[in-house]
């Protein structure tokens, strides 16, 4: 290790001297050795402290409005690290990452003449990006900041234990203010920007997603699985509220995004493979001709992409509520595909050449299971969430039945009902006034669905025997004649793409946005949107207002010509380097890492070069050097050498034997 | 012993993987000892041997190398990563540090309960082999930088151990 700082070095002779290492304690001769080596280290470090300025860091420690200081002792914190050598500010904020918390740090900056930041406050995925932004604003280079995870990784994962939290807090600022001693300024990578989009998926969220952002000047390529646009709107009839038809929304839509010059549209295509990043994503489509003949992959880089992948309606299995056992039972979409094509005969809503005088809705099924009540998927899942369509279009099509077909009487079986959008408890409204009666089951006892034997089929296919809530738990027995399922959304089939770009998907098996309030319709993979179903249960107004708002994001990103990507990539240290080519051996990416001519003191040598550009900054190169001279920008050796030091090392003014008696 | 040990850990986290999976535990408010300690990394393949037995040598007792498996987002680097703390543990087990010290494992993002059942695994393998042996470990990474060092062919191979721990 090359210590080149005497605040480092102040560090680690606390814990050379330490009494907490009794168990391991080094043998005496070994303790004079140390002893020489460290007044040697002394001398050298006296010097190098006369060359080299002392850092000034500033660190602020966050309360996240309790989620952090109801654990760790934040005041205390701010007190023990202010000791730490190199730490000239140590202040405490409600939040960081509010306005007046970013401002702190800048002013800071200038006021303290800071040179180095720490924030510890929660994950970095969440606000890393957000204090290099607050860095940079008060005049630092973005990368003298360190991010420290005391949430996530502290208050929340050692609520029971706050006085280990507090010095785990402690120690990982400790750790940072440790690796701050050994980072120097870092210019982000630019490259271009490819101003093109590319939008999977050709539903209502595909289109709208497209459509906006070719109003705004960017090329799309709009990539649709089958031949027809509209996805699931084409298996709908009239939808809530609007009582539109949808193939209406469908039309209007398909009218923005067909024959637009900024729209290519490319239809039986599926994504094979995407590599890259925001800028400059390479992707392979396969397009499959209307013949079935599979064309050669079309290849494209394009900026940013769209998911739009949307769901699958939720098909129960062989048995459930008699699904596929008796022709009476049917799925909503099966129900929508019946009432769509119905021909009143008389007033006689007419099914399988019978007329239809009952109909039974169950609300959900196949959404908010519970265990040991409903039968998990072939894959062992249970659907726990709420599908949130359900309730709604269940009373949308009870009172288009009433309406149509006055002569049918309608029963509504429901655990809850949760009619939450606007215009939409109108619908509640309207069917109780309809005539619709309704029945709630407790979740643990859904209804129990029965053939009725064949001498009573006049009376009604099925028989529904109910344990009533709203009449004080009475067991009622229905007799219908078509049970209507309220199924609601699952995932689409999108693992090839999930595995190709490395996606977070939630528990419910949907995609999942980077932080709901602070990030929506971002996926973790930077220039990666969602929009609509594919990331959850939606109505339309939902997911066409995800639609707008990913491609603004999408459009947003293609402002600047070029992306500026961390500099997280190797370097070579040229005056370390002797040509040897050990890392260039461990390198797979080709060109990233390579041996050049260079003129050293008038003679032609050897030495490696990288390109930033192709590197990836996986490190691979960097442990076979022997001479040190490889090493990854941002997460250089000595820093993590630093940082494990500061984890080690003795809490200033904290005596060790209160801390082992602390943690039981 | 009236204090029972307490073991320090410190877990090597991808960003891809397991640190988003440490993330998760805490999001989920599930609990593990307070002496483990997560580094985020892009991948641990970059860790020279001498790293981890330097580790040992400043009183950490246990490493977890929490990587992302074959959901690596660097071609080659798992295995890379792999077989070279193959051979770290081969010199620890030479050495005297013996093998259950270091453990190579994938945690997912969402691994909630694989990265609990690893932190429990080591503490209770540490509790039972109780604190590292520091001396040991000294003199292990010195000898991992001697080999090191002989891997140069030529030029001044790394002077790290002039004003370095030892």
């Amino acid at each position: 290790m090359n210590h080149q700082d005497p605040k480092d070095q102040a560090l680690e002779l606390t814990t050379d001297g330490a009494e907490c290492w009794e168990p391991g304690k080094v043998e005496e001769h070994d303790a004079q050795q140390q002893i020489d080596s460290a007044l040697r280290r002394a001398n050298e470090l006296h010097s190098a402290a006369k060359e080299q300025q002392e850092p000034r860091i500033g660190v602020y420690i966050c309360r996240c409005g309790g989620n952090i200081s109801d654990v760790v002792d934040v005041e205390r914190v701010a007190e023990t690290v202010r000791l730490i050598p190199g730490v000239t500010t140590a202040k405490v904020h409600t939040f960081v990452c509010s306005d007046p918390g970013q401002h702190t740090i800048s002013d800071d900056i200038l006021k303290e003449n800071l040179d180095r930041v720490v924030v510890a406050s929660c994950s970095p995925f969440l606000h890393e990006q957000t204090f290099r932004g607050a860095v940079s604003r008060g005049g630092l280079n973005s990368y003298l900041y360190e991010h420290v995870n005391i949430r996530e990784q502290a208050s929340w994962a050692h609520k029971h234990d706050p006085e280990g939290a507090t010095l785990k807090a402690i120690r990982m600022i400790a750790a940072a203010v440790g690796k701050l001693h050994h980072v120097r300024p870092l210019d982000q990578i630019k490259l271009p920007n490819h101003r093109r989009a590319l939008v999977i998926g050709g539903g209502i969220a595909g289109m709208k997603a497209a459509s906006d952002l070719a109003m705004r000047g960017i090329k799309v390529l709009l990539v649709e699985a089958t031949e027809r646009l509209g996805g699931q709107l084409n298996n709908l009839n009239r939808v809530y509220p609007s009582e539109r038809p949808a193939s209406e929304i469908v039309r209007e839509l398909e009218q923005k995004v067909l024959h637009n010059e900024n729209i290519e549209i490319f239809f039986g295509a599926r994504v094979r493979s995407v590599s890259g990043f925001i800028g400059n994503f390479k992707v392979a489509l396969q397009v499959t001709s209307t013949n079935g003949d599979e064309a050669p992959h079309l290849a494209f880089t394009v900026g940013a992409i769209v998911i739009a992948t949307g769901f699958r309606p939720y098909v129960p299995q062989e048995g459930e509520f008699l699904y596929r056992t008796s022709p009476a039972v049917l799925t909503m979409p099966e129900f929508i595909q019946l009432m769509r094509t119905a021909e009143p005969v008389g007033s006689q809503l007419v099914y399988k050449g019978q007329a239809v005088r009952k109909i039974a809705f169950l609300h959900c099924v196949g959404s908010r299971q519970l265990e040991g009540v409903h039968q998990p998927s072939p894959d062992g899942k249970l659907n726990t969430y709420c599908s949130r369509t359900c309730c709604s279009t269940i009373l949308r099509q009870a009172l288009e039945v009433r309406k149509r077909f006055p002569s049918v009487e309608v029963f509504d079986f429901h655990r809850d009902i949760r009619t939450y959008g606007r215009g939409e408890e109108d619908y509640y409204i309207e069917a109780s006034k309809a005539g619709v009666i309704f029945f709630r089951y407790n979740g643990e006892e859904p209804p129990h669905i029965e053939l009725t034997p064949a001498k009573l089929s006049a009376a009604g296919a099925l028989s529904i025997t109910v344990k009533d809530a709203l009449t004080w738990g009475e067991e009622l027995t229905v007799q219908t004649d078509l049970l209507v399922l309220g199924t609601g959304m699952i995932p689409g089939e999108i693992a090839e793409l999930i595995e190709q770009m490395k996606l977070a998907t939630g528990e419910d098996g949907f995609l999942q946005e980077v932080h709901p309030k602070l990030r929506p319709v971002e996926l973790a993979v930077n220039g990666a949107l969602l929009a609509g179903t594919a990331q959850g249960p939606m109505n339309i107004q939902e997911t066409l207002a995800a639609a707008g708002a990913a491609a603004v994001k999408a459009a947003a990103m293609f402002a600047k010509e070029e992306v500026e990507l961390n500099p997280f990539v190797a370097e070579v240290d040229q005056s370390r380097c002797s040509g040897e080519a050990l890392c260039v051996a461990e390198c797979d990416y080709e060109g990233a890492l390579q041996i050049v001519q260079v003129e050293v003191d008038g003679r032609t040598v050897d030495r490696a070069q990288v390109n930033a550009g192709l590197c990836v900054g996986c490190g691979a190169c960097v442990a076979v050097c022997p001479h040190r001279a490889i090493d990854v920008n941002g997460w250089r050796i000595d820093q993590f050498e630093a940082m494990v030091d500061g984890i080690a090392a003795d809490i200033p003014g904290h005596a060790c034997s209160a801390e082992l008696v602390s943690v039981h | 012993m009236s204090v029972p040990f307490i073991p320090k850990i410190l877990v090597l986290a991808t960003e891809k993987c397991a640190y988003p999976g440490a993330d998760a535990v805490g999001k989920a408010h599930q609990e593990y000892p307070s002496h483990v300690y997560i580094l985020r990394v892009l991948s641990p393949v970059v860790f020279p041997e001498d790293f981890y037995l330097r580790t040992y040598s400043q009183g950490i007792d246990g490493i977890l190398i929490a990587a992302c498996g074959s959901d690596c987002p660097y071609h080659g680097a798992y295995d890379r990563l792999a077989a070279r703390i193959d051979q770290l543990t081969s010199h620890m087990n030479a050495g005297g540090l013996g093998i259950e010290r270091i453990r190579l494992t994938a945690i997912c993002t969402v691994c909630i309960k694989a990265f609990l059942k690893e932190i429990a695994m080591m503490t209770d393998n540490l509790q039972r082999l109780g604190p590292v042996d520091r001396k040991i470990a000294e003199r292990l990474h010195r000898e991992s930088i001697e080999r090191l060092q002989a891997s140069a062919r030529f030029g001044q191979p790394v002077e790290m151990m002039q004003g370095g721990v030892l």
